[in-house]
């Protein structure tokens, strides 16, 4: 059976006369005739379901208009309004629309906050007595969560949750449709769907992504087109009759509740009506028999029928003293730095563990869970043996999680299961009894049916649960990783749950333990497990992992990659250096920019009697005069330079280090500034760098620098130039100031002016002797102007 | 006020490239471009704030409490067609730009330049990000975007800069101006968009050039060609 929803109000409430700045909801007191008019032009035109007018009924959206007490009356009498209107004809679902406020961290709301607040209103819909509760047109997936659980807690009526998306399929924070359907469908929702934003002809392939990736009922509320605006009102342009021509492709689609959003009105709603009465009855074949984790913007499968995904082990402070430290001092760079290497490394999946003693586990492990989510878009693994902690984690989580990890043991249950039921998460079930750890494969199995019959118990699924094989070292038991194995076999057989597990195990007290673990590895994806827990930057690991999941087959894609990965990589080179060519190894060390590679060669030319003028002159300065050259020419770039720069610099330090009291001889001393109330100083650094590199005796007076700052220096150092530089229009006037305070304290040397903005006209008539655009020229200059004066 | 802040969960290595004054096909190591792009990601907190004001483009004014005119051509004719203007404050912080001065104190020339340009990357994805959002919510009104304009660019002076952030609500995300009309933290942006009713979004590509468009550094490795 198809259900119709009604159409627009907004529009209606307009044609009735609501004026624009007026709160809609306040009609339901103030003007409750016409509410119940507008819904029951509605019914008449064939609609089963009407929704309330409560769309902005809550505490932030009516403190816009200093209603923020009346949420329960506004809500009440809505419901009231549409039940006059509805009859025995059709029900009545209470709509929750945005509270316009992003949830942190992508806005400033708490989620607490936000729940409190759909709480609030979903409490008053359904105490005056609605059929069903439908969260519509919301944008961040956070905020549905919010609104979901919270109508969850205040009502037992069937929940619509409702997402809108823009014109590339996703919602504004970044959901797709196959994400939002594995989030939605875990935490609770009774039916998904989409509304507003888009026309039926852009809203049809998102139902078909979303009825591919959930087996709940689906659904749509179309705009009558997309908007515009003419003559000052927006209007929305498709015709009753367009927008029906569009319903049996989206009951094709698997949607079961269709309406209309924006611009809709009951003739839109008595067209749809006719085509559905004319639709034939349809099965929909839905494929949702997966187990899936996402984030807020990707879902990975898991399981026999998917690719092997890595689950990375490193966020753990267990035994990483460094890493305790920071998560205790409230430092998250390192989790943060882990995070992106270990998905760098090949980890699709990143378990979360807070486990430092002595901290509030439940505030890092959301700090960590706000903080991951905000920068890789990898589903997180919450790993914790505390239930607040994982509380914590799961609320902060704008996704489905994996819980890591659940034992048969009572209490771990009773606290587990709840929490991974009520926040849609999956859970890593390890098949521990209270009596202990089971040796036989046969034991474990037995122990994982049970955990299995409880979970479903709690009401998870089989897609909610992921099953742990045990792994123990082969140190102390030959026979042990065969059991692991033989465990990975039957569940695949006799439960067919995904199989998850930590290696490392295995290897403990032997020796080489990156090989043991490498080898069952490989071993253990051939007999089914689906998501190793690894430390992905282990090398031998990723080797052996690109060719096991190559050969398992499960991933077509493999052994593209992997032919890719290693037919790619280059081959040890040595490389041979001579006594005759040792100073043009330099040279072109520096100009290849080799900042590791050049103190060795450096360390050679001297012990083979190269003198420090030797090297400096033909190899160093040989090598930046032809970068320079190249710069200047178009042939490298700046980063090219720089990077020639450093390698100079560390060639520098290495004539110092080995011969500590040799001096270099310097081209003159230049005094380097960016003038007064220019606050950018990226350029005057970079300016500073090469002329350092290039011989110069460089004092860097900084940014912001005053021009009495600049005259006092000048007088201090004597500098032979001064180097001048403003980003911004609004500073230019600085350095005609600084070259006249200059000239007016008697300096004789040589000014030479940059920046963004500065142009060479510019620096005549600031009467600069000079102007460069860039380093690269500032260091020509400066030579020319002091060895020639001009 | 609306507040957005986006996640970044990338850099785009192409536009660090970009900013670091490499060319398109320059070889150079993308290892480090990707450890630049690595860093910036780590060291970024992207927050963006806007305020919506009605436009009367017939008096070149921003209908706030305190309307503010415009004068300069460039933001005038950037504007014509809108009936409301979103202005906007996006910064990643100040994390970035002391990362960057630290690593030039350490000799590491090329880091700090390359990090400094996967901020500017960082920034304008920021920018993109909010300026999605600030589309999305247009739209459901009908209204379509345009391109957003700083001041500072075309014959927009840059001294309007006080009076665009206090528009934005700025001071809200932690940003403020010098008495050089400089934005602190530097990794900022103040912009102005404005909302077109959908008939006039037909002549918006004629009408709004790029930034890049208005600057006579012709030779300049960053330059976006409109057509990009």
């Amino acid at each position: 059976m198809i259900y119709l929803f009604d159409g627009a109000m907004g529009t209606m409430l307009h044609q009735a006369g609501l004026k624009p700045g007026q709160c809609p909801e306040l009609w339901n007191i103030e003007e409750p005739a016409k509410i119940t008019a507008i819904h029951r032009q509605y019914v008449a035109a064939g609609t089963n379901i009407i929704e309330t007018n409560t769309f902005g009924a809550n505490r932030i959206k009516l403190s816009h208009y200093g209603l923020e007490a009346k949420v329960a009356a506004l809500n009440i009498a809505a419901v009231t309004a549409a039940r006059d209107a509805a009859g025995t004809h059709a029900k009545v679902a209470g709509s929750i629309g945005p509270t316009g406020k992003l949830i942190a961290p992508l806005g400033e709301l708490t989620f607490d906050a936000a729940y409190e607040v759909f709480y609030e209103q979903t409490s008053a819909l359904d105490k005056a007595g609605i059929d069903y509760i439908i969260i519509e047109t919301i944008i961040d997936i956070q905020e549905m969560r919010a609104a979901l659980l919270a109508a969850k807690a205040a009502t037992c009526k069937p929940i619509i949750c409702q997402l809108s998306f823009d014109a590339n399929g996703r919602t504004v924070t970044g959901t797709d449709p196959r994400t939002a359907a594995i989030t939605l469908e875990a935490l609770g929702a009774n039916v998904i769907g989409a509304n507003c934003s888009l026309g039926p002809a852009q809203l049809l392939p998102i139902i078909e992504t979303l009825a591919q990736n959930c087996s709940i009922p689906l659904s749509v509320q179309p705009n009558a087109g997309m908007p515009q605006l003419v003559n000052g009102e927006t209007i929305f342009p498709m015709t009753a009759t367009e927008m029906a021509v569009w319903i049996p492709r989206l009951a094709a689609a698997g949607a079961t509740y269709i309406g209309g959003c924006c611009g809709t009105t009951p003739a839109h709603i008595k067209a749809i009506r006719q085509v559905i009465d004319t639709l034939p009855q349809i099965k929909i074949q839905r494929n949702s028999a997966f187990t899936a984790l996402t984030s807020r913007t990707r879902a990975v499968s898991i399981g026999a029928q998917f690719a092997p995904v890595i689950i990375g082990e490193r966020i753990n402070p267990t035994g990483r003293k460094a890493l305790a430290a920071d998560i205790k001092a409230g430092n998250f760079i390192t989790v943060k730095k882990e995070a992106l290497a270990q998905i760098k490394a090949g980890a699709g999946i990143l378990d979360v563990n807070m486990g430092v003693p002595g901290i509030d586990q439940a505030s890092a492990m959301k700090q960590a869970i706000e903080d991951l989510s905000s920068l890789v878009d990898v589903p997180l693994a919450i790993d914790t043996t505390d239930p607040i902690t994982l509380e914590a984690g799961l609320k902060a989580y704008p996704g489905r999680a994996l819980i890591n990890s659940v034992t048969a043991e009572a209490e771990r249950l009773e606290s587990f299961l709840p929490l991974a039921k009520k926040y849609g998460a999956a859970i890593l079930c390890l098949p521990i009894a209270d009596s202990g750890v089971p040796l036989t494969a046969i034991e474990r199995v037995a122990v994982a049916k049970k955990l299995v019959a409880l979970a479903q118990e709690y009401g998870l699924n089989r897609h909610d649960l992921l099953l742990d094989a045990l792994v123990m070292t082969v140190a102390t038991d030959a026979k042990a990783a065969e059991e692991t194995l033989l465990t990975l076999k039957l569940y695949r057989e006799q439960l067919g749950s995904p199989a998850v597990m930590g290696l490392s195990n295995v290897s403990f007290g032997l020796p080489r333990r990156d090989l043991m673990n490498a080898a069952f590895c490989a071993m253990a994806v051939d007999a089914g497990l689906d998501a190793p827990i690894l430390n992905p930057f282990d090398p031998l690991m990723q080797d052996v992992w690109s060719a096991a999941v190559a050969l398992s087959g499960r991933n077509p894609q493999a052994v593209i990659e992997y032919s890719k990965k290693y037919v790619d990589m280059p081959a040890m080179t040595t490389t041979m250096i001579t006594a005759d060519d040792i100073l043009f190894q330099i040279r072109q060390s520096v100009i290849n920019g080799e900042t590791t590679g050049v103190a060795p060669l450096v360390r050679q030319a001297l012990t083979e009697n190269h003198t420090p003028l030797a090297i400096t002159d033909q190899a160093l300065t040989a090598a930046m005069n032809e970068v320079g050259q190249a710069f200047g020419q178009g042939h490298c770039f700046l980063p090219q330079v720089l990077l020639s720069a450093e390698t100079m610099r560390t060639a520098f330090n290495t004539i110092k280090e080995v011969l500590p009291t040799h001096q270099t001889q310097s081209l003159g001393t230049v005094l380097l500034a960016t003038v007064k109330g220019d606050i950018h100083d990226l350029g005057k650094n970079i300016v500073a760098a090469l002329m350092e590199n290039n011989g110069f005796t460089v004092i860097d007076l900084g940014k912001d620098v005053a021009p009495e700052t600049i005259v006092a220096a000048a007088q201090k150092h004597q500098p032979q130039l001064i180097g001048l530089c403003a980003l911004m229009t609004t500073t230019l006037p600085q350095i005609d100031n600084t070259i006249a305070a200059l000239h007016a304290n008697g300096f004789t040397g040589k000014t030479i002016v940059g920046g963004a903005v500065v142009t060479d006209s510019y620096s005549r008539q600031a009467g600069a002797d000079a102007y460069a655009d860039n380093g690269v020229t500032a260091v020509n200059i400066a030579k020319q102007l002091l060895t020639t004066g001009k | 006020m609306p507040f957005y802040y986006p996640r970044l969960t990338t850099v785009d290595l192409d536009e660090t490239r970009r900013y670091a004054s490499l060319g398109r096909n320059v070889d150079f190591s993308t290892l480090m471009l990707g450890e630049a792009c690595t860093q910036a990601q780590l060291l970024s907190i992207p927050k963006g704030v806007w305020q919506l004001y009605a436009y009367d483009q017939d008096a070149h004014t921003i209908l706030a409490n305190e309307p503010v005119v415009l004068t300069a051509d460039s933001i005038i004719k950037h504007l014509t067609g809108a009936v409301e203007v979103a202005v906007m404050a996006v910064t990643i912080g100040l994390p970035l730009e002391e990362e960057v001065s630290a690593l030039f104190l350490k000799n590491q020339y090329n880091v700090g330049l390359l990090l400094d340009a996967a901020g500017t990357t960082a920034v304008e994805m920021t920018c993109a990000a909010v300026c999605s959002v600030i589309g999305q919510q247009a739209a459901q009104a009908g209204l379509s975007v345009g391109r957003r304009l700083s001041p500072g660019y075309g014959d927009w002076p840059l001294e309007l800069q006080p009076e665009i952030l206090e528009l934005a609500t700025g001071a809200n995300i932690g940003l403020s101006v010098t008495d050089t009309k400089m934005l602190v933290p530097r990794k900022s942006v103040t912009a102005i968009i404005g909302l077109y009713p959908y008939h006039h979004t037909l002549n918006l590509s004629h009408q709004q050039e790029l930034p890049c468009d208005k600057c006579n550094q012709t030779g300049c490795q960053a330059r976006k060609e409109t057509n990009e």
